[in-house]
């Protein structure tokens, strides 16, 4: 495709092969053992400058475009190394600070540490009461002379209890329609007042927190964009990366190979038509998938942008992972049952429902479809154009 | 196809679309659809003087030397308008049978389809199958042919046609013309606008395709081309639909602002995108050379679904207004299933995919 980026995808996959293997995941580590392995991989990253690769030099990047980010996560995904703990982090958090950071010197400072690993930012949107409807947050942040005053109450906040730093969309003024009366900061984790508390996801992970602000005061160059337009810095901060990665697939050939080798009442299962249809499915699915994610990259490359069919990738995702999940616990029968890490088809069966929901529902992702690409009208809405404090 | 600049095959796929929208209005499309067997002869006379059976055909046979990107641009442009043009037909059945063992012999064959003096029909399915049997009934004894066919497209203009037969117990690829000792046999369908007839050969004279890959790859081709031509026509029933929904209101707001009217533009636009992302994949593969089975099959089966569905769900976003004889959206429904089945139906093709699956070639 590009004899550069071929070059680099070399250099990715040897320097890989040589370096995963002292960072893989074990079964049956603890969550302080896979953060701390995380953290000793991304150290490794940065010292190779694949930690932040679409990142600023000064800032601790790399300073390579997003092809080069592409091609190294494609490669990475080919390990078992540990990848989530950093992604919020450095792929929207930090590039949100950097971008609308008031202080040269703080960024120099604090980019390097997050690009290594030393520190995590967390992004503080949910709230009880806002997850879909983003714009509804009702955490305030009150002008007190030079500071602000935050108080109120965000959820699903992933890793805010190892997070050194975090940026949040609070309420700055109630008094006017709800888009336009919101502010973005960057807050210490550490600051007095602040409380996070940890979820037990069913699946027992322990990644998203409630944190709750009392009384946290923060300095006014702790302001990430326009008093008031903050909206639009979240929207910057949700698009940040134009193009993501996706990194869970159904284990497809795995689950054929099991087809092959199970039965359904004395007969081979893969003779047993529902069961070849839902994998016929799952095949043509991921097909359809590859091909938008190789016309997004080569359009890229190209120099422009992904086409707007990229947005159904992540809507078919938790839907697939559910489907093929299911189907592998079907072919194993009751043994399918059994739980724990040596059934990853339970597992990703119970993690699907996450997938989902997280990062925009399958029902939101719809209108998204409908209305941004289809350019369908939107829902009647009550809340348009009155002041937050008014509304019902 | 969108993120490439315009080329060749944007160029004149967006004449043939401009010929077309100017030629081909509903009422012409509408009587089509009143008697069996039709076909739009005027139009095709047109096709044929302005070289558009030849498009993706070498110069050398008289072509105009373009590629099956093309052809499957020039394919979306037919299935978005519903025109029955056998293009796919001539385009296939020509390069089949200049690969053939014994391409010399079929040489002027191909070379009437390149000009469009002859139409051809591919009539690979056979009654009381869905899809292809290992060895077919129609069966080849010396040089002739003798059995049935099913209704296949074309077959009741076309002066040849490209069946299936067995010859000493094993699947064959003939070529026979049409002749006295060929009867056709044509019938009301849900979708007359195909000039289809099914075929009955007492001792027709035949040619065989000769090439250890002749069958598969008159098969694969037919199903990957079709697969654009029914992205096309599932495109079309999705904007009808979306335009639709944008001006017609109930309850004081447009019914495209209901979230279940959007969620099943969002389910029609996610098919059609998974079925585009399958058939560019097996494109790919085939202007590389490589074309296999389980790509052409997952285009084929992903295409035949989107359109089914974008056509059936069209239909229901236009209520009432949906079911009329006046209105557009049953041509789309009928076709859909036509460009489903005349090529074997997603039953046979999923077989196909699945069994080339376990055999473990490629996942």
């Amino acid at each position: 495709m590009n004899p550069e980026l071929d070059q680099y995808r070399e250099e990715c996959r040897a320097w890989l092969n040589e370096n995963a293997r002292h960072c893989l995941l074990q079964d049956g580590m603890t969550l302080d053992e896979e953060i701390a392995l995380a953290r000793k991989w991304q150290a490794l990253k940065a010292d190779a400058g694949y930690a932040a690769i679409t990142l600023p030099c000064e800032y601790g990047g790399a300073g390579k475009s997003e092809l080069h980010k592409i091609v190294f996560s494609e490669e990475e995904m080919q390990h078992r190394v540990p990848r989530q703990y950093f992604i919020i982090s450095l792929s929207n958090a930090l590039p949100t600070f950097l971008h609308y950071g008031q202080s040269n010197e703080l960024k120099c400072e604090l980019g390097p540490k997050a690009v290594r690993g030393e520190q995590l930012w967390c992004q503080m949107f949910s709230e009880p009461g806002a997850g879909s409807d983003l714009a509804a947050v009702r955490t305030k942040a009150e002008k007190d002379g030079d500071d602000w005053i935050i108080n109120g109450q965000k959820l699903w906040t992933s890793w805010a209890q190892i997070a050194d730093w975090g940026v949040i969309l609070t309420r700055t003024d109630p008094t006017v329609p709800k888009h336009k009366g919101l502010s973005y900061f960057f807050v210490n984790m550490k600051s007095p007042g602040i409380e996070v508390r940890t979820l037990k996801r069913f699946t027992g992970d322990q990644d998203l927190n409630e944190v709750f602000f009392n009384d946290v005061r923060i300095p006014d160059s702790q302001r990430l964009g326009e008093v008031n337009g903050g909206f639009m810095v979240a929207i910057h901060t949700l698009m940040m990366e134009r193009y993501a990665v996706s990194s869970v697939n159904a284990p497809l050939d795995e689950i054929i190979e099991l087809a092959k080798n199970t039965k359904v009442g004395g007969e081979p299962a893969i003779h047993d038509s529902a069961i070849r249809e839902t994998i016929a499915d799952t095949f043509i699915e991921q097909q359809g998938l590859r091909n938008i994610h190789r016309r997004a990259v080569q359009a890229i490359s190209d120099g422009g942008s992904p086409g707007p069919e990229g947005a159904i990738r992540k809507l078919l995702m938790g839907e697939s992972l559910l489907r093929a999940g299911k189907l592998a616990m079907d072919l194993l029968g009751a043994e399918g049952l059994r739980a724990g890490s040596y059934n990853r088809f339970a597992k990703s069966w119970l993690n699907a429902p996450v997938l989902r929901i997280a990062g925009g529902t399958d029902e939101v992702l719809k209108n998204t479809v409908a209305e941004r690409i289809l350019g369908l009208p939107q829902e009647m809405r009550p809340d348009k154009g009155k002041a937050f404090n008014e509304l019902p | 196809m969108q993120s490439s600049a315009q080329t060749a095959d944007e160029a004149i796929a967006r004449e043939i679309e401009r010929v077309i929208a100017s030629e081909v209005d509903e009422p012409r499309l509408k009587a089509l659809l009143e008697s069996p067997a039709s076909f739009d002869l005027p139009l095709w006379k047109l096709a044929v003087e302005q070289g558009w059976p030849g498009l993706s055909l070498p110069t050398d046979i008289g072509g105009l030397g373009l590629g099956w990107r093309d052809l499957a641009e020039v394919a979306q442009v037919l299935g978005h308008a519903t025109v029955s043009l056998p293009l796919i037909q001539a385009t296939v059945v020509a390069r089949v049978l200049m690969a053939a063992d014994n391409a010399q012999a079929l040489r002027p064959h191909a070379d009437t389809l390149a000009s469009g003096n002859a139409i051809v029909s591919v009539a690979l399915m056979e009654p009381g199958d869905a899809g292809l049997a290992p060895v077919p009934n129609l069966t080849l004894k010396g040089d002739t042919l003798t059995g049935a066919i099913a209704s296949a497209p074309f077959a009741n203009v076309a002066q040849l046609a490209l069946v299936r037969a067995q010859r000493n117990g094993k699947a064959v690829l003939a070529l026979v013309e049409l002749n006295e000792a060929v009867t056709r046999h044509t019938a009301a369908l849900i979708d007359n606008a195909r000039a289809a007839a099914s075929l009955e050969f007492t001792e027709a004279p035949a040619l065989v395709v000769e090439g250890a890959s002749a069958l598969g790859d008159v098969l694969a081709l037919s199903a990957l081309m079709t697969a654009f031509e029914q992205i096309g026509g599932a495109a079309a029933c999705l904007e009808l639909a979306k335009s639709y929904a944008m001006e017609h209101k109930a309850f004081g707001q447009p019914i495209g602002a209901f979230q279940a009217i959007k969620h099943k533009m969002a389910d029609i636009y996610t098919a059609i995108e998974i079925a585009r992302g399958c058939a560019l994949e097996a494109l790919q593969e085939l202007e590389q050379g490589s074309l296999s089975l389980e790509a052409t099959a997952a285009a084929r089966i992903s295409a035949s679904r989107a359109y089914d569905f974008a056509a059936q769900e069209a239909i229901q976003t236009h209520g009432g207004m949906g079911i009329t004889w006046e209105g557009f959206l049953h041509h789309h429904y009928r076709r859909a299933r036509s460009l489903a089945l005349e090529l074997g139906s997603t039953a046979y093709w999923r077989n196909l995919l699945i069994d080339q699956l376990v055999a473990g070639a490629k996942v």
